[in-house]
This record gives structure tokens, sequence and C-alpha cells, in this order.
């Protein structure tokens, strides 16, 4: 075919950098010479350029939808910074906020940061169904509470589930299902909150949601997340 | 990291972030096709993004960036858990076109196929298309965003696009995809 002949000299991805815009001034020029002489290869760009509208159209319209925006839970009110100086007061170093930001892959990154702590009211955000994760992040918390309760000290922990993190707080995909039930019976300060969202997702793909006993569900971990910032609580992500 | 930035994103920062909601979900869902899971990794992405503020060297480039943070999301979702995303899925997205003119109807059926070809894709070749044609970003940027060279940038485009090209060229005109509308 034609079409392969021409691809010898100018590639495929020359062409679609022609496309994208990506070629210097002097490819540039070059490519239009060519395609001043070959009508296949003007078609081979109309159709790219066809492919590229037609992506680029088919997604045009697609807005968060079906949930209530984060826009109308009143971000400008978001606590974020108010937190902060909450953490800093508290002696949260920037070695914990670092830890607070950290990456799944860095499991208990977060959590080594929450022994630290000496901030009262925290929020444990667990989006991941690892059970290493999930395990270091209960760890964690215990050991939080256990030192809390032995300096005499009054701390609220939640640790709030989404996305597979919620498998912490399923009674059929818990992998801690006793130790879950066991923190909650010696710490009534602590407590779990899972997200409607991914409960809802869960749902429509055919899985039933069997939560924990005396699991709290939130909207979505988001808004929890949101309202315990603007509530001065510190955020940890598992 | 700047002593200051403890004290929280600036305002600025934060409207920037907010206005970044809708760019970040359309992405989501061309890589995953399914809104809830968009929803959720938009959000999550967002979340990292305002707790890590101090990570941006360049305010500039805070699109790009963001764009790093979900597909940061998403691996980290496929890490999880197998990824349940699928051309099936789409079926969930489709709104209720039977009351739509005719017009609109054309372009959603349009809009449809489309989505369920690039969703066919690979999802490395996906994210790279959907970067590059979405949101206009050069290759340079994609490799950044996605972690990759240049060349593997430009190798994925190519394929997608050789991918869709077939599929798709029926459908490149509006008067084609009428008929098909209307059987």
């Amino acid at each position: 075919m034609s079409t392969m002949d021409r691809l010898e000299d100018v590639s495929r991805e020359m062409q679609n950098a022609f496309v994208d815009g990506q070629l210097d001034a002097a490819e540039w020029s070059a490519m239009l010479e060519r395609l001043a002489e070959d009508a296949a290869l003007r078609r081979d760009i109309c159709e790219l350029r066809a492919a590229k509208d037609l992506v680029r159209g088919a997604y045009a319209d697609v807005k968060p939808g079906g949930r209530e925006p984060l826009r109308s839970r009143g971000w400008r009110g978001w606590g974020i910074a108010a937190l902060l100086v909450a953490c800093v007061a508290a002696g949260w170093t920037g070695r914990a906020l670092i830890g607070a930001g950290g990456d799944d892959g860095n499991a208990g990154q977060g959590a080594a940061a929450l022994r630290d702590l000496t901030a009262d009211r925290i929020l444990v955000h667990v989006s991941s169904g690892n059970p290493e994760t999930l395990g270091t992040a209960l760890d964690e918390v215990e050991d939080l509470l256990r030192g809390a309760r032995a300096a005499g000290r009054k701390v609220e922990v939640e640790i709030v589930a989404n996305s597979t993190g919620l498998d912490l707080l399923r009674v059929d995909a818990s992998p801690y299902l006793a130790r879950v039930a066991t923190l909650r019976r010696q710490f009534p300060n602590v407590t779990f909150v899972a997200c409607n969202q991914t409960i809802e997702r869960l749902r429509e793909h055919g899985v039933a949601v069997d939560l924990l006993p005396g699991v709290h569900v939130a909207p979505s971990a988001l808004d929890q997340v949101v309202k315990r910032l603007q509530g001065g609580w510190v955020y940890i992500r598992a | 990291m700047s002593f200051l930035r403890l004290f929280g994103p600036s305002a600025e920062f934060r409207r920037r972030i907010e206005q970044s909601r809708e760019m970040l979900y359309r992405l989501a869902f061309a890589w995953c096709h399914d809104a809830p899971l968009a929803d959720d990794l938009a959000q999550d992405a967002l979340v990292r993004a305002l707790t890590r503020e101090a990570q941006l060297r360049d305010p500039e480039r805070l699109k790009s960036w963001l764009c790093a943070i979900l597909a940061n999301c998403l691996a980290d979702h496929h890490r999880r858990r197998r990824s349940h995303e699928g051309v099936d899925a789409l079926e969930n997205v489709e709104a209720d076109a039977r009351d739509r003119p005719e017009e609109s109807l054309a372009a959603m059926q349009l809009a449809q196929r489309v989505r369920t070809e690039v969703a066919r894709l690979p999802l490395g070749q996906r994210q790279v298309l959907t970067l590059v044609d979405l949101e206009g970003f050069s290759y340079a940027a994609v490799g950044e965003i996605l972690s990759l060279p240049i060349g593997t940038v430009m190798s994925r485009l190519c394929r997608a696009r050789q991918a869709l090209r077939g599929p798709l060229m029926g459908f490149a005109s509006p008067s084609a995809a009428r008929i098909r509308s209307v059987k």
C-alpha cells in the first residue's frame, strides 16, 4: 500500500508530532513541503487530526456529577491553614508534615510520624487495602492511644477509610477484624468512618458491603477530611 | 522547604487547586471510564495536593504537577486492586438519551463510540493520548508527568492514534455520525 512506502520517508511519529505542534521550525517547514506534494500524506495527517479532535470532543462535556461537587461544600472555608498552624504549635515538625503527605508506596511513613504527634485530635486517612499498610496504621494508632492513656492525655483518633482502604472496615474483607473490634472496645476515643462514595461504587459493581458494627459512614472521605480539618484536626495519611 | 509554607497553602494556591478539579476529573475519567472511581481519584489527588504545597517548586507548573499526582493515585489504585475498568463500565456513564434532539443524540453517540475505543487502549497509551489531546501538554511535559522518556511518549501516542484511526474514521464527519444515530 502506498501508505507503507511513504512511512519510510515521514515516520508516523513525525506525523503525530506535526499534528500536535511538536516539531521545531525546520522540521515543520520540511513537513509542509512534503505535504504540498504528497496527497496520501495529506490524507494521513487529516485522519490523525480528526482522531485528535474526536478524542478531545468525546470528553469535552465530562464533568464531575452525580455527587455534590467539592465547590459547593465551601472550599473557601478550608481550614488547612488553621490546621497547620495548630500542628506547628503542637510541635509537629517539617519532617512530620512530609510524612503526612507520604505516598502509599512508603507504607507507614505517615503513620511513623503519628508516634511523635502531640496533637489531641488526629484523623488517619486509609486509602490502601494493602494488609501491611493497614497493619502498620493500626499498630501506630494503638501505640498512640496507649501512650496517650498512659500519660493521661486526652486524644481523639478517627480512622477514615476509602478506596481499597475500605477493606479494613468490611466484615468480609478485613484482614484485621478482631483487631479493629478490640481497638474499638478498648479505646472509646477511636472511631472508624467509611466513605460512602466507595461503598456506592462497590455496590454498583455488584459487591455487597457489610461494615463492621459501629462504623460510621460519611458522604465521602474527602468530605470527612475537610470537616475535620476545619475543626482543627491533624491529618495523617497512612 | 519554606518555613512559611508550614502555615498552610496560600489563598491563590487553594483557588488554583479548586479550579483544577474539573480538569482532574475529566482526565481521571478518560483514564478509567468509571465515573465514581474518577471522582475518587480526582478527590484523592486534590487532598494529596493540598497537603503537599511545599513540594510544588514552580507554581507555573501546577497543572502538570497535579496530573502527575493523579497518575500516582491511579497507579496506587491499580497496585492495590486489579482494576475493574472496562468497556462495560461505559454503559453506566451514558445519560438518558431518548429525549435528546437528534443533533445532540448523534454527538453523544459519537462521544460514546470514541470513549469506547479509547477505553480499549492499554492504559499507558490512553494516558499519553489524553494528556496530549485533552489537556494539550507537550510531549516533554507528558514525559515528566508520567516519568517516561520522550521517545516512549511518542511511540505510545503513535500506537494509540493508529489504533483509533481505523475504528473512528467512519465517524469523523458529522453527517456520518447522524446517519448512524438514526440508523
